[in-house]
């Protein structure tokens, strides 16, 4: 083995010197150190304490948001808040009883607050009361000599003018969330506001502002003494929506003891002007400091009131469906427009008993009266012959099984079941009866409300398929046409007709201002062995209630849907709000006629 | 032919090819006790510091910790030479992660430096300087002469100029100006003629003139003008500076006493946690706990040096002598800062501050310098 020296000694001999540098700036560090916090320790302490540099956010108001009309849905309003900085108090009992003498509030609930906050720093101002009243600014304000310890200080807050009426669509603000300030690096600090639900979420870049910044000398009083400098704030931008605030205000008063959701929209380009969604909450709550018992209260009320019934929740459709069953049957040239399948009452298919809703049965009907009447046994005959693939196929075509897209977080996509999701989601092959109850609407098959009101305006527009939206002034999304042929299409509109105008089941929604179209349904929501009125059974199986409608009948300019959840009877229970929407919709086109 | 007894004789006199578990005990464990105790002092002023923030990081302090004492097994089991041996691949691979963090790196306060994996985020700037020192280590510690020559020198500039240049276009400014220390550290250590140290002194300064005019982004210049003229900018990096200055100051001789800092509880300092947690601790703890941490990292630098003193061999001193450059500078480079001494950079206190994989490195550097100390007496 060769032997090679190191030369080891000379890098050993160089390391002192190393040593020896560090050692001597380190000592000049500290020295530095001695001379700010020793020599001139009096003098930062002296500024720390008085001549505080303060940076202060400077808030952007967020936009406003209008309906259709400039009717304004949302703004902002000023909030005064009471803080205590526990570092200026003398006495903190004296301070409190002050406070709830001034509040008018038990000075046991202001303690409870302060309790609360124990274990914070006593620099860190503490929130006593939201919402003060002017009267109770200026009382704090006259003695801020004696109770420098108070300070109010204003903050804007949304104030959503029509509360539970629009809550689902407009949403509510919350405190950014961690992971949230994460993704959004710069743009959002902790303790910002964003969107959270319906528009306010959706929009949240569009209406939030940048807030400015500003850095202010402020004395041992919190009292401004100078300005170093700032950055302006940037407010957010105002947005119109496509809604009808008299249309929304008519739904939300029909729903105020009901539990289900409506949706109004324009057929010619989907824009959806009433939007409801029962029962609802109000957003103002969230716009303030909630208490956890607020949030519970909200979150365990009976029927989830934060659920968008319109577009998160999904149901059967019932015999609204039979829309696309007719024109899947015509179509496909199972049935033409004389055959007549004969009703009385039930049938057989499969060996198996199947009811039509009416006991006694509608006779011998062809498609367009079995449309009118709702006949569920010719249905069923022609859902036999259609089979559930081609069932599936119009129904897809008609915009089922997939979100509508509307400009909302959260929509439901429903199920159009076939062969393939048999097998795949319940690993059982399709039953052919379940293809019986599939053709009246029944059976795995389910939709949203929202869904139901595109399919309703591909029959009320002459066959496209549009995008809802609510978002007025966006580019406009083209409608797709549906691969139907007009023929289908006119013959399943004139039953629609019938069903309101020709004592059909949607008789009850009969307007003389106007004609309308439309199509009942009511799902069974537990199997009933024989006819029985869903009235008279527990509220949970009671039967739910559709109206699917368009007007005017020839030359559509609304559609309008509603369901009520465990309603009954779809002509008793859902029509007659249509009735009222159209009512109010025709006359306000007449009185803008009027005018003009 | 030789007797049994002489060939014992020899295996005594030869030191072992493999470190004893006996030789654990002669290891100076001091420089771990400092490291420990700096980590506990680190986690009790990151918890004050972020006691009126929405989160509290002191779990996340403490989970880096933990994962810091793996790193530091770890690096404490691996040998420095066989590290030495895969010491270009390494390096490869840390210049390869530099690459990737330039093209799918996420921003946090104008540098491009962090890569996310999943919860965790990684600064591969952090695991190149390990790397650049390893390779330096071996590289010079393979030239093995009196004073290294001008071709070497360039030589060790490259290999120290490639991560530099990477780390500079992540607009990292202070992560790449800290591998500066490291290659003047382990230079001078080598050895250089005192005619080339001054020619290299004339040069960087003419270097730092081109870089200030062309290489520069209007924010680091604004950063070097505010030191110059604090006040100037109050909003940003001067507003910094006067606060930190004021937090420091008003601590005085014994500070205001734990969770009880104005300057920190009122959020009137940026950046509190991470790199002016020294701020808070002189704020809250005074001149008092100031001397104290400079304290402990006094200890824990003069262990490495003993450690490099009595060091086997050039690698082991070489590798010793550059993670004590990068921890000293940082050190003196940060609290320096704090104080006013010089243009605030994004520089952390190693193992105060809170911060992802830099605490991490640091426990890493830890375990190799003791490695190189258990292996002191190991034949090669």
């Amino acid at each position: 083995m060769m032997e090679v020296r190191e030369h080891r000694e000379d890098l050993i001999l160089r390391l002192p010197a190393l040593r020896l540098t560090f050692l001597v700036v380190i000592v000049l560090i500290a020295a530095c150190y001695w001379f700010v916090q020793v020599v001139h320790g009096s003098f930062y302490r002296e500024r720390a304490e008085n001549n505080r540099l303060r940076k202060a956010a400077i808030q952007a108001p967020r936009g406003r948001i209008y309906d259709r009309h400039g009717r304004l849905l949302v703004e902002n309003i000023p909030s005064y808040r009471l803080l205590l900085d526990r570092s200026r108090s003398r006495d903190l009992d004296t301070s409190i009883r002050f406070a709830a003498r001034t509040l008018e509030r038990p000075a046991s609930d202001l303690q409870r607050l302060l309790d609360r906050a124990r274990g914070t720093s006593v620099y860190q101002p503490v929130v006593l009361a939201d919402d003060l009243s002017l009267v109770q600014v200026a009382r704090f304000s006259v003695e801020a000599l004696e109770h420098p310890e108070f300070e109010v200080d204003v903050e804007h807050v949304r104030l959503y003018r029509n509360g539970p009426t629009t809550a689902h669509v407009l949403g509510y603000l919350g405190e950014a969330t961690e992971s949230e300030l994460r993704t959004a690096t710069g743009e959002l600090q902790s303790g910002d506001l964003i969107g959270r639900r319906g528009i306010e979420s959706q929009q949240d870049s569009f209406l939030r502002g940048r807030d400015g910044e500003r850095v202010v000398v402020v004395d041992s009083r919190g009292r401004l003494r100078e300005e170093h400098g700032n950055r302006q704030a940037f407010s957010g931008h105002d947005l119109e929506l496509t809604l009808d605030l008299e249309l929304q205000q008519e739904a939300a008063r029909y729903f105020a003891d009901r539990v289900g959701a409506a949706v109004a929209l324009d057929p010619r380009n989907g824009e959806i002007l009433a939007l409801v969604s029962a029962p609802s909450y109000d957003p103002n709550v969230f716009a303030r400091h909630l208490e956890r018992e607020q949030w519970r209260e909200i979150v365990e009320a009976p029927h989830d009131p934060l659920q968008n019934r319109a577009i998160q929740n999904v149901y059967s459709p019932g015999s609204v469906f039979k829309i696309v069953v007719a024109v899947a049957g015509l179509e496909e040239g199972v049935v033409d427009s004389d055959d007549r399948y004969f009703c009385g009452g039930s049938t057989k298919i499969y060996n198996r008993r199947f009811r039509c809703w009416k006991p006694g049965g509608h006779g011998s009907v062809n498609l367009h009266q079995a449309i009118q009447k709702s006949c569920d046994v010719y249905f069923y005959h022609l859902g036999q012959k259609l089979g559930v693939e081609k069932i599936a196929h119009y129904a897809r075509l008609f915009g089922l099984g997939k979100p509508t897209g509307v400009d909302l977080a959260g929509e439901k996509r429903g199920l159009i079941p076939d062969l393939d999701w048999s097998l795949r989601s319940r690993g059982t092959p399709w039953y052919p009866g379940e293809t019986i109850s599939v053709a009246i609407g029944q059976g795995p098959l389910l939709v949203t409300p929202l869904q139901v009101a595109t399919l309703m305006a591909v029959i009320a527009n002459g066959g496209y398929l549009v995008e809802p939206h609510l978002v007025a002034g966006g580019a406009p999304v083209p409608p797709r046409p549906v691969a139907v042929s007009a023929a289908s299409r006119e013959l399943v509109r004139k039953a629609l007709w019938a069903v309101v105008n020709d004592r059909g089941t949607g008789a009850i929604a009969r307007l003389d201002r106007v004609e309308i179209a439309g199509k009942t349904g009511t799902v069974q929501v537990v199997e009933q062995k024989d006819w029985i009125d869903s009235k008279d059974l527990p509220f949970e199986q009671r039967d739910h209630a559709w109206f699917g409608s368009f007007a005017p009948a020839n030359e559509a300019e609304l559609v309008v849907v509603v369901f009520v959840e465990h309603g009954g009877k779809g002509s008793e229970q859902a029509a007659p709000l249509a009735k009222i929407l159209y009512e109010k919709y025709f006359s306000q086109a007449d009185g803008a006629r009027d005018i003009s | 032919m030789r007797s049994t007894s002489a060939r014992l004789t020899a295996l005594a006199t030869f030191p072992e090819e493999h470190p004893r578990l006996r030789h654990l005990g002669g290891v100076r464990w001091g420089l771990l006790v400092s490291a420990l105790l700096l980590a506990a002092v680190g986690m009790a002023t990151v918890h004050s510091a972020s006691s009126e923030l929405a989160v509290d990081y002191l779990p996340k302090q403490a989970l880096r910790i933990v994962v810091g004492l793996v790193a530091f097994a770890l690096a404490f089991s691996l040998d420095y030479q066989t590290l030495a041996k895969f010491s270009v691949p390494i390096y490869a691979g840390a210049i390869l992660l530099l690459v990737l963090v330039l093209l799918v790196g996420s921003e946090a306060g104008g540098a491009r430096s962090w890569l996310r994996l999943g919860a965790a985020q990684l600064q591969p700037s952090d695991i190149a300087k390990l790397a650049t020192i390893l390779l330096l280590a071996r590289y010079l510690a393979g030239i093995n002469r009196r004073f290294v020559r001008i071709p070497q020198i360039f030589m060790a500039c490259s290999i120290t100029a490639l991560p530099v240049l990477l780390v500079a276009l992540e607009r990292d400014l202070g992560g790449a100006a800290m591998f500066f220390p490291i290659l003047a550290g382990m230079l001078l250590v080598s050895g250089v003629r005192w005619r080339v140290l001054v020619a290299g002194a004339v040069i960087l300064l003419l270097l730092g003139g081109l870089v200030w005019n062309f290489g520069m982004l209007d924010y680091q210049r604004a950063r070097v003008k505010t030191f110059l003229s604090p006040g100037s900018d109050p909003l940003d990096s001067g507003y910094q500076l006067q606060q930190s200055k004021i937090a420091v100051g008003s601590g005085m001789l014994i500070g205001r006493g734990y969770m009880q800092g104005t300057q920190s509880q009122l959020r009137f300092l940026p950046a509190r946690h991470t790199d002016f947690v020294f701020a808070v601790l002189a704020e809250e703890w005074g001149f008092v706990g100031v001397l104290v941490v400079l304290g402990l990292f006094s200890s824990y630098i003069m262990s490495g040096f003993a450690v490099a003193l009595r060091a086997r061999d050039r690698t082991a001193i070489l590798l010793v002598v550059g993670l004590l450059s990068l921890v000293s500078f940082h050190v003196l480079y940060n609290t320096a800062m704090v104080v006013g001494l010089v243009p605030i950079t994004g520089i952390p206190l190693p193992f105060l501050s809170y911060g992802g994989s830099f605490i991490v490195a640091n426990f890493a550097a830890a375990g190799l310098i003791l490695g190189v100390d258990f292996r002191r007496h190991v034949n090669r």
